[in-house]
């Protein structure tokens, strides 16, 4: 199309507000999933708080679409499909079943999989340095750990004999980490009593079966499940004067003995980073899955006063959390 | 012609104004492009030297601190080997290395070799610890390493193809105190080599001595391991750094950006700290100089356009005022004034054409005053009378004179019968007959009247003798005029030639009114020597009685006694001169008085 020199001169001038404009009014749409409930993982402000160490302002320059399926796995496609219809720029999810379900259904919508186990061996990823597709986010270290725990958990209560690991038996990721726990227990000589559970009411189950039979100690894997009735959890070993050991150190805060898994913050500041690249124009494809490099053992001092338990020194000395 | 038609009508074919702005131009513009020219080259190349060196000490830097990162963590270990093995350590041991872990983040992996190269304790941040295991390492590259060199830094993995680990080993001071070989996750540079920037938009990354990417700030490049395309343009940057002998060079990074790109080697672990900067930001001070000085010189070059275009209209003005003025003086506007105060040599030009038109108009004067002089004087008589400024012979004054008249007998009759043209040729030759003879005896001509004339001498300009100047003259023109007269006789007109000669005080001056006057001589010798030609017949010179007294005995006369002449009172005596060949021998001839006014004048 021809242009006459005005029109040039006034297309110039009218661009220049127009794209500072466009700067400032750029507002990017990043939409949170977790299987879990409200104001978990991604959806806590904690993971807000990365986006703003990022400079993104909640409401100026983005927006979150908050999304908590309560444990209805079968919620997640429905919310994967509202998010895609929405436009969003990228989505994050937090566990296996919500990674799932944005691999399945985002189509190109970026996806940043957090908390959803090892994304290469659920096969959500083809490796860590190239994970293909539109998927990327942060790999768990998730079976090997469990095995770990025991041995923290061995070193901290050194009595601990026969331990309870309360796990999600739906969730094969979760029953990895069980099945870890008990090669390990098996190598050290102890015992492992499985308290698998599907659905809030099997605790019930489990308790009782903890009140006929009393383990020493409790493991209990961290999915959304048994997050989900972490107090009941906590509440029962305070009950029961059962020292436990969970994955991470949130529940820790809530009342749990103690924790050892990896840092949750740096967790959420892997994820809102790769959301940054991804929102600056980074392709998901070229975004290797990051392993979480940082580990915290976060001990509940109060807790273990009440269970009537004095802390090792090799625990305390190591203890990056300690609650006192 | 006008004046302004000067420029139009002979535009030059390579005008002063386009050479003289051409020349002005280049004097200011030549040095100043030369200048910066030379300024922008050499600006270049000591802001390259400068650059080179600037980003090899922020290399250094770099390496410094990645540098001071490694040591940490060596100085960390260190701790780990002061103990001696045995003697109940192992629990301190364990203690040391646990406080290690919670100290360094990066430290993924702790064995504790002892002093016989068995390992003891194998600590990890993700599996269950191993105390004990009896593993053989006496022939680890780690232990052989330590042994040998106190610290030893193995290379860089991959771990699961992504991260970047290294094994780290040192040795106690004593072959007792055992060795601790340490496996750190690199990945933990980020943080560091991420809060190294370089310029505006410049970092900094590390690369092992293989080429393998150890730290980058953009840690996905660094996680997407072996084969990334975007890592070997950092492997190349680094083969072409070692290749320039660690200068610092352009090349492309991981982003295709073009860098300036230098090196410092950390001597440690044999990696290389690279700092790179956007080539366009490195050299943004000197493009930014070389917009000034662009700017510069097209300021410049505009201000010496100005300059040459007004210096050299300056000196093109007064030269179109000169040709215009040369124009208009050669139009004949000799009062034109050519006004130029440039106060240099083409004012002087200028006076100089003025005053050569002022010499113009007094040459065309004078040419005008002879012009009308020559109406009634010979020409040498009308030049000597305007050259010697003797004008005053004009003015009006008494003064004696002979008056001469002389015409044709029978031209009346024959006026009539002949054709216009047979008469005015016959005229005509007449004239031209009596015209050379007049101007040789420098006569004065006061009128023609149809077939007579009036001539005078001895007024304006005096002459000797002037009497028998006059007999003379009429001698030549009677034998001048004779012969035509003859050959019209014989063709059967009957027409002659009379003269009458007067002498006596007259009132002479010029007559007349602007532009037009004529010579004459007002008094009774006119009337007297007009009477006398009246009487005069063919061939005949009729002379009154004071020229007769004049010329003596010069010439012979022959008394023709008192005749009473029509008009005149009294009769007067009339002498006729009567031509003979001895009398023209006495003559001196009109050739002769000239030769004589000559010398008289000089």
């Amino acid at each position: 199309m021809p242009l006459s020199r005005r029109t040039v001169v006034a297309a110039a001038l009218a661009s220049l507000p127009a794209r500072a404009f466009a700067q400032i009014a750029k507002v990017y749409r990043v939409g949170l999933v977790t299987i879990g409930g409200p104001d978990t993982t991604v959806l806590s402000p904690a993971m807000a708080k990365e986006f703003a160490q990022l400079g993104y302002i909640e409401g100026k320059n983005i927006e979150f679409e908050r999304r908590a399926a309560q444990g209805k796995s079968d919620r997640l496609p429905g919310i994967i499909d509202d998010l895609v219809a929405k436009h969003v720029d990228v989505i994050v999810t937090a566990s296996y079943p919500a990674a799932a379900a944005a691999k399945e259904r985002a189509g190109t919508t970026p996806v940043v999989v957090t908390f959803s186990g090892d994304p290469v061996a659920t096969g959500l990823a083809a490796s860590l340095a190239h994970p293909g597709g539109n998927i990327t986010g942060v790999s768990e270290i998730a079976a090997e750990l469990s095995a770990k725990r025991l041995a923290v958990l061995k070193e901290a209560v050194p009595s601990v004999h026969a331990v309870a690991v309360l796990w999600n038996a739906d969730d094969l990721g979760m029953t990895l980490r069980y099945q870890a726990a008990e090669v390990e227990a098996e190598r050290v000589g102890m015992l492992i009593v499985p308290l698998g559970v599907r659905a809030p009411d099997d605790f019930d189950t489990a308790f009782s079966e903890m009140t006929k039979k009393p383990p020493d100690a409790i493991l209990m894997v961290t999915d959304v499940l048994t997050t989900l009735n972490r107090k009941r959890v906590i509440d029962f070993a305070a009950e029961h004067h059962l020292p436990a050991i969970y994955e991470y150190a949130n529940l820790v805060h809530d009342g749990g003995l103690l924790s050892y898994g990896p840092d949750q913050r740096s967790i959420f500041e892997r994820a809102a980073g790769l959301a940054n690249r991804i929102l600056k124009g980074a392709k998901p494809a070229d975004l290797p899955l990051e392993r979480p490099s940082r580990f915290e053992l976060a001990i509940n001092l109060k807790t273990a006063k009440m269970l009537g338990l004095t802390f090792p020194e090799s625990i305390v000395v190591r203890a990056d959390d300690v609650i006192e | 012609m006008s004046a302004h038609g000067f420029s139009a009508a002979r535009r030059p074919r390579r005008p002063l104004f386009q050479k003289y702005f051409i020349v002005l131009f280049a004097a200011v513009v030549v040095p100043l492009l030369a200048n910066g020219a030379s300024e922008a080259w050499f600006g270049y190349h000591d802001q390259k030297v400068v650059l080179g060196q600037r980003l090899r000490a922020e290399a250094g830097s770099a390496a410094g601190k990645i540098q001071g990162f490694l040591d940490h963590i060596t100085d960390q270990l260190q701790w780990t080997v002061q103990l001696p093995w045995g003697n109940g350590s192992d629990e301190r041991h364990r203690f040391d290395v646990l406080r290690l872990m919670r100290q360094v983040p990066a430290v993924v992996e702790i064995m504790l070799v002892d002093g016989n190269g068995i390992e003891r304790l194998h600590v990890s941040r993700v599996d269950p610890d191993d105390v004990n295991n009896g593993i053989d390492r006496t022939n680890d590259p780690a232990v052989v390493g330590a042994r040998s060199d106190r610290i030893w830094y193995g290379p860089v993995t991959l771990y699961a193809g992504s991260e970047p680990h290294m094994t780290v080993a040192v040795a106690g001071a004593r072959a007792n105190y055992g060795i601790t070989i340490a496996v750190v996750n690199l990945k933990l540079i980020w943080d560091l080599i991420a809060s190294i920037h370089v310029g505006l938009s410049g970092d900094a990354f590390v690369l092992d001595r293989a080429g393998q990417l150890v730290a980058h700030p953009d840690i996905s490049l660094v996680l997407r391991g072996e084969n990334d395309p975007a890592a070997a343009r950092l492997k190349e940057l680094q083969q072409a750094t070692v290749a320039g002998g660690g200068e610092a060079i352009e090349g492309r990074d991981a982003e295709r950006r073009v860098v300036i790109a230098a090196m410092a080697p950390i001597s440690g672990p044999d990696w290389m700290a690279f700092v790179e900067e956007p080539a366009s930001e490195a050299f943004a001070p000197l493009r930014a100089a070389l917009w000034r000085t662009a700017m510069l010189l097209l300021a410049g070059a505009v201000f010496a356009a100005t300059l040459a275009y007004l210096l050299a209209r300056r000196m093109i003005g007064p030269i179109r005022l000169l040709g215009q003025g040369a124009a208009a003086i050669g139009a004949g506007h000799f009062d034109h004034k050519i006004d130029i105060a440039t106060g240099d040599e083409l004012e002087s030009l200028a006076q100089r054409f003025n005053e050569m038109a002022g010499e113009l108009a007094l040459s065309q004067e004078r040419s005008e005053r002879i012009a009308r002089l020559k109406r009634f004087l010979a020409p040498q008589v009308a030049e000597l009378v305007e050259g010697s400024g003797q004008e005053i012979l004009l003015d009006s004054h008494r003064a004696e004179v002979v008056a001469i008249f002389c015409d044709l007998r029978g031209f009346t009759s024959f006026s009539h019968a002949a054709r216009p043209e047979v008469m005015m040729g016959l005229v005509q030759e007449y004239y031209e007959a009596l015209g050379t003879i007049i101007t040789r005896y420098e006569a004065t001509l006061t009128c023609f009247m149809g077939d007579g004339l009036m001539l005078l001498l001895n007024a304006p300009v005096p002459c000797p003798n002037p009497a028998l100047r006059g007999v003379q003259m009429g001698l030549e023109m009677q034998a001048a005029v004779q012969p035509l007269m003859s050959r019209w006789q014989a063709r059967g007109h009957a027409i002659g030639f009379g003269m009458g000669l007067a002498k006596g005080p007259a009132i002479v001056g010029l007559i007349g009114y602007e532009g037009r006057s004529d010579y004459t001589a007002i008094g009774n010798v006119v009337n007297l020597a007009s009477r006398i030609c009246g009487v005069a017949e063919d061939g005949q010179i009729l002379i009154d009685a004071a020229v007769a007294a004049e010329i003596g005995d010069e010439l012979p006369l022959m008394p023709l006694g008192s005749r009473m002449l029509r008009g005149l009172t009294e009769a007067v005596s009339v002498f006729s001169v009567r031509p003979t060949d001895s009398n023209f021998a006495k003559l001196p001839s009109a050739n002769a008085l000239a030769v004589q006014r000559n010398a008289r004048q000089s």
